[in-house]
């Protein structure tokens, strides 16, 4: 016999303390790597969500300047180095072209309407609707998009030209049908502008093929976005490729504060579920008072009282951790992507198992270091009731 | 040949009512292949003396020499070893581990020595066997009576072959036909050369032993055989 012989046959034998022990470990294990699990699908989730609304990189001709969209502008067009739409299957050749979740090609062009000078802006509405999720358009109803044979103006160019939806507007000598009216945005890139279908526009400006610029948004929670900008550059002469820094700020602002309160929360959970341990630990170890005061009078050390509770309790953590692993990444797995509303997949992490082991080893020993020493220092006459 | 002597040990402690005085300039010295009884009415401070001859318990004043060792003088982890190697109890409830078989009961002071477990089970086994309950080894103590539960508590006191053996009450709570036998035990063991100690308050079992002591009000006197 030895002494985590004694330990194991006290799990045995006192199953019901035994379990609730083991119970409070895999709780708590099981609701770190749970929330653990579904936050960092969450983080995904918002970090992709946040990376598709609106454009993270740029693409531009190497050299231009012009017309004022989003800091891009346009001067005449026979001035212009522009690129043209064989770069967008260019785009898709890349390695990370699964992270490319929307390309948005645009034509900007200049026209006079009623004396004012107005930016035309040719798109692709499918991509266009995608990249700007924050639009309310007046006129349009949802998942509607303008045909070829209409446009969508900026709340600031309807106003100055007195338009309202089904009204006509000629552009370059074509009359359009007003399909709607973008609310005001704030941005002058959108509320100056006239969108038109991108190859409508190129007719008009007899620029076939022709675009100005592609805004994308790429998925760079999983890829960072130096290496797709680089990839896009590689695979696309002649063009520069910009990642927009204060949007992926924004975007890692974002996502390190829900990392942050997943963090906060795990700890909470870990103090909490290290709490529970000492406590059970502490009510075991007083139970068996008698029992330690019976091992100190035959000659048992200090030490050998501590190894006795740290065994038990070490075992304990290490099966309570196990389960815990199971139990939360089933649930992750089964239905956290779910629950949180996530659209993405959750897998199993095995290698989360190890850290689910170690972390309530630690636990579990840390817990009942205290007991398990204050045990050790009953005095025997005390524990046996001798005098 | 003074196997144990006490010199001039008192204890005091603090109760209810004030410091009570359980032992007054106790002198005593015990021979080696001795059997003694300690005998006295409850409250006696019988019971003391024993946690204190059995290194349990320190004296307020005094000392304590065991086989040439002061036994007080010796540090807290010192003192278990010294317990370990030197001392069995017998105590009066048998005071055995609930979850564990009387083969694991009886084994476990040899859980901190460096023997085998094949060694540590035939020693513990063969112990079993002496006091006769060889056939309920595995057995857990609530699966046993009383008179066995007490045997199993003897063989744990002995597995480890130590020079004395200290029991309180040891027939206490047995009726007189296992008393007997148990006493029989106890004589049996005695023959074998251990130096036992035995507190009771049963004058019927001074015919077992070799010398008895009367403690009352925490001092001590000889009773004539």
């Amino acid at each position: 016999m030895r002494l985590t012989n004694i330990a194991l046959q006290n799990i045995r034998r006192r199953k019901m303390r035994s379990a609730l022990l083991m119970l409070s470990v895999i709780i708590g294990v099981a609701s770190i790597i749970f929330l653990y699990s579904t936050t960092q699908a969450m983080q995904e989730d918002v970090a992709n969500k946040l990376d598709q609304f609106g454009s993270n990189i740029l693409i531009l001709p190497d050299s231009g300047q012009s017309l004022t969209f989003g800091g891009i502008t346009v001067e005449a067009p026979t001035q212009i180095k522009e690129l043209d739409m064989s770069l967008i299957p260019l785009m898709q050749t890349i390695k990370n072209k699964e992270t490319l979740a929307t390309i948005a090609p645009k034509l900007l062009a200049n026209t006079n309407l009623k004396g004012r000078e107005i930016l035309l802006l040719g798109v692709d509405f499918s991509q266009e609707f995608k990249l700007k999720k924050w639009w309310k358009v007046d006129g349009l109803s949802k998942n509607q998009l303008p045909s070829a044979g209409e446009v969508i103006l900026g709340s600031d160019v309807a106003l100055a030209l007195g338009l309202s939806p089904n009204q006509t507007v000629t552009i370059k000598g074509q009359d359009f049908k007003v399909a709607g009216i973008i609310q005001s945005t704030g941005s002058s890139e959108n509320d100056q502008a006239v969108f038109m279908d991108l190859t409508v526009l190129q007719k008009l400006t007899k620029r076939p093929n022709a675009i100005s610029l592609i805004e994308t948004a790429a998925l760079c929670y999983t890829c960072p976005i130096e290496e797709i900008t680089q990839q896009l550059s590689a695979k696309l002469p002649g063009t520069k490729v910009t990642a927009l820094m204060s949007t992926l700020e924004s975007r890692d602002d974002t996502v390190s504060k829900f990392n942050l309160f997943a963090r906060s929360v795990s700890l909470i959970l870990f103090l909490a579920s290290g709490l529970v341990i000492t406590m059970t630990m502490k009510s075991s170890v007083e139970e068996r008072t008698r029992e330690i005061g019976i091992l100190r009078a035959i000659g048992f050390r200090k030490r050998h009282i501590i190894q006795i509770v740290l065994a038990e309790a070490g075992w304990l953590s290490l099966l309570g951790g196990l389960l815990g692993y199971i139990l939360g990444m089933g649930m992750a797995v089964s239905f956290g992507s779910d629950l949180m509303k996530a659209q993405v997949h959750i897998p199993w992490q095995p290698d989360l198992l190890m850290y689910a082991l170690s972390a309530s080893l630690i636990i579990g020993l840390t817990a009942s270091f205290y007991p398990a020493w204050k045990g050790s220092r009953l005095d025997p006459t005390e524990s046996l009731r001798y005098l | 040949m003074s196997l144990i002597k006490v010199v001039e040990v008192s204890k005091s402690y603090e109760g209810g009512d004030g410091v009570v005085q359980a032992l007054t300039n106790i002198n005593l010295e015990i021979n080696e292949g001795e059997f003694l009884a300690l005998m006295g009415p409850s409250g006696s401070g019988k019971s003391t003396l024993l946690s204190i001859l059995g290194g349990l318990n320190s004296p307020t004043t005094g000392k304590l020499i065991i086989d040439g060792i002061d036994v007080y003088a010796l540090a807290s982890e010192r003192l278990a070893d010294f317990r370990h190697e030197y001392v069995g109890f017998v105590f009066q409830q048998y005071q055995l581990i609930p979850y564990l078989t009387a083969l694991e009961n009886v084994m476990l002071p040899l859980a901190i020595t460096s023997r085998t477990g094949r060694e540590q089970r035939d020693m513990a086994q063969t112990v079993l066997d002496k006091v006769g309950l060889g056939s309920k080894s595995l057995r857990l103590p609530n699966q046993l009576s009383g008179g066995e539960q007490n045997r199993v508590a003897i063989a744990r006191a002995i597995v480890n072959r130590p020079s004395l053996i200290f029991a309180d009450e040891p027939t206490g709570s047995l009726d007189s036909k296992t008393a007997k036998e148990l006493l029989e035990l106890f004589q049996a063991l005695n023959q074998d050369g251990l130096t036992i100690i035995m507190v009771t308050h049963n004058r019927e079992n001074l015919e077992w032993v070799s010398r008895a002591v009367y403690i009352r009000d925490g001092v001590l006197s000889q009773i004539p055989q």
